[in-house]
């Protein structure tokens, strides 16, 4: 195989490769770092490189797997995570200027499950500022879409869907907490796994809410998602809030078959009336829902009072509970947080108790209302977002009321299931057009807590039988 | 519900120890008023109700480490 194209080859054929011993950790890893060094100056994708530690973990993985070793799905294979996640002796930043010199002691759990799987960290990847959901808000400026590279490769894991879509690693992990991992994935045309909350370790990954962040993987198939998740997930006795659920063989229940399964279509978020979605995305996700029908699936719409709401209840959470984790930094440092993030920190200061614990109380609801929903059908789907990548905006300016409510009404896509702590999988169901210059549009599959299993099924067999995974950007 | 005024929110910011900047006093008064009129708005009787969502629910604390 030629060099240049082991980059384009998805993490679980590249492992494939290795484990045939057909593709080197050595030229892998060259590989992917000729690429970044040709193609992240354009993407903005990467805050460190840690090339030298990369090219020794690949010398000691050939002679592993010289050895007969197999050390576990992603032995070999080049992987990067979002700079909220500690690695030891590499600074970790959160993108922040506040955080620009923190070299964390030891890796955070996930990390650690990645090495401990085989898999080599190319980097530290850009993301929003303490991970606030702003796409321009990074210290070290913004990470671009390759689709379009004025447009926001979604937020919060902003260098994790810009990475992993330009093809700078095979696979990547972001952090969700109110769609970070599923807004990065529906911006860049990637596979983006929400897992259920306590399925996967937050030890060692900054905070940006804690009753709601999670850890998972962004990549370029569901496929690849599973065996992700299946190197992350599990009990960790450094978070007392992981389960000890059995983790499942995730890549195993990529059965092609969901003859008899049940699909329940959220019908608040596809009226444009409530939530605002767009005609080609709306249509996107019903032409979906269709190819799940064709399938086998049994397909049925099912109403959710709450979820054009959850937007604001999530935002109200997040906000009082990110800035509760340092406010110190706000009232000492001011000045080293981008102007968009002091807004929002200051903001979020305002917010009287009362709200947050009316906010609390409307988030037992919504899960309940989710969970009766999951209990008359298998998994639920609905757009990721109401359309497609936005325009990055440098210059805010002040902005009016309503603009800051339709911002928050956006979040409903995402805020349903971040706060009713179920699986949540984007994966891209269509373009806004066939030519150059369109843009992914994304499906969302969410199923029952810990049942990621058969999340990643219904998204595997709608990828057998569609090709929108498939397109490359041209970057 | 009554806007607030910038002066407000100047004032509620020095209540928690924060000197805002003038210039940015209408883009935090804009969010904290979009955040409180969408929260107003849900107006759901029976959520008064409920207890606030305890992250371990009941019957769950066995599967706990």
């Amino acid at each position: 195989m030629d060099k240049a194209d082991i980059p384009f080859l998805t993490a679980t054929e590249l492992a494939a490769e290795i484990q045939s011993r057909n593709v080197s950790p050595v030229e892998a890893v060259d590989a992917y770092l000729e690429r970044i060094e040709r193609v992240n100056s354009h993407l903005n994708a990467y805050i460190t490189v840690t090339g030298e530690a990369a090219r020794q973990a690949a010398r000691q993985a050939e002679e592993e797997i010289g050895r007969g070793e197999h050390k576990g799905a992603l032995h070999g294979v080049p992987v990067a995570v979002k700079d909220q996640i500690h690695s030891a002796g590499v600074v970790t930043t959160d993108a922040s200027k506040v955080r620009a010199d923190f070299i964390p002691a030891e890796d955070a759990t996930v990390l650690a499950n990645l090495k401990r799987s085989g898999a080599i960290l190319l980097g530290k990847l850009n993301m929003s500022e303490f991970a606030l959901g702003d796409p321009v808000s990074s210290a070290f400026g913004p990470a671009c879409n390759p689709w379009d590279l004025t447009r926001s490769p979604g937020t919060s894991s902003t260098g994790s869907g810009s990475a992993t879509a330009g093809f700078l690693c095979a696979t990547s992990l972001g952090e969700d907490t109110g769609g970070s991992i599923r807004g990065p994935a529906a911006n860049c045309g990637l596979a983006g796994l929400r897992p259920t909350w306590g399925r996967v370790s937050r030890y060692g990954v900054d905070g940006a809410c804690w009753s709601i962040d999670t850890i998972g993987p962004i990549s370029r198939s569901v496929e690849d998602c599973a065996v992700t998740i299946g190197a992350i997930a599990g009990y960790d006795p450094k978070d007392p809030y992981t389960r000890q659920v059995p983790v499942p063989d995730y890549r195993a229940a990529l059965t092609g078959d969901i003859a008899g399964l049940r699909v329940g279509v959220v019908s608040e978020l596809l009226d444009p009336d409530q939530v605002g979605v767009g005609a080609q995305t709306r249509d996107a996700v019903l032409a979906a829902a269709d190819v799940l029908r064709g399938l086998g699936a049994e397909i049925k719409e099912l109403s959710l009072p709450l979820a054009r709401h959850t937007g604001a209840i999530i935002r109200t959470i997040t906000h009082v509970e990110r800035v509760s984790i340092h406010p110190e930094w706000l009232r000492e440092r001011p000045g080293d947080f981008h102007p968009n993030t002091r807004v929002a920190f200051t903001t979020a200061n305002l917010i009287p108790a009362q709200v947050y614990y009316k906010a609390q109380k409307l988030r037992a609801v919504v899960r309940q209302q989710v969970l009766d929903a999951l209990s008359e059908v298998d998994v639920l789907v609905q757009p990721t977002s109401s359309g497609p990548a936005a325009v990055m905006n440098t210059e805010p300016g002040e902005g009016t009321v309503e603009q800051a409510k339709q911002a928050l009404v956006e979040g409903s896509f995402r805020g349903l299931y971040s706060l009713s702590g179920a699986p949540a999988l984007s994966i891209p169901c269509g373009f806004t057009s066939d030519g150059p210059g369109g843009l992914p549009l994304a499906l969302q599959i969410a199923g029952r807590p810990f049942d990621e299993s058969t999340v990643l099924r219904v998204g595997h067999a709608y990828q057998q039988n569609t090709a929108w995974h498939e397109r490359k950007p041209t970057i | 519900m009554e806007r607030l005024t910038n002066a407000e929110i100047k004032a509620m910011g020095r209540a928690v120890g924060l000197d805002i900047a003038d210039s940015e006093l209408t883009r935090v008064n804009n969010g904290l008023t979009a955040i409180l009129e969408l929260m107003e708005e849900i107006d759901l009787p029976e959520v008064n109700l409920v207890e606030p969502l305890p992250l371990i629910l009941p019957g769950e604390e066995d599967q706990r480490g």
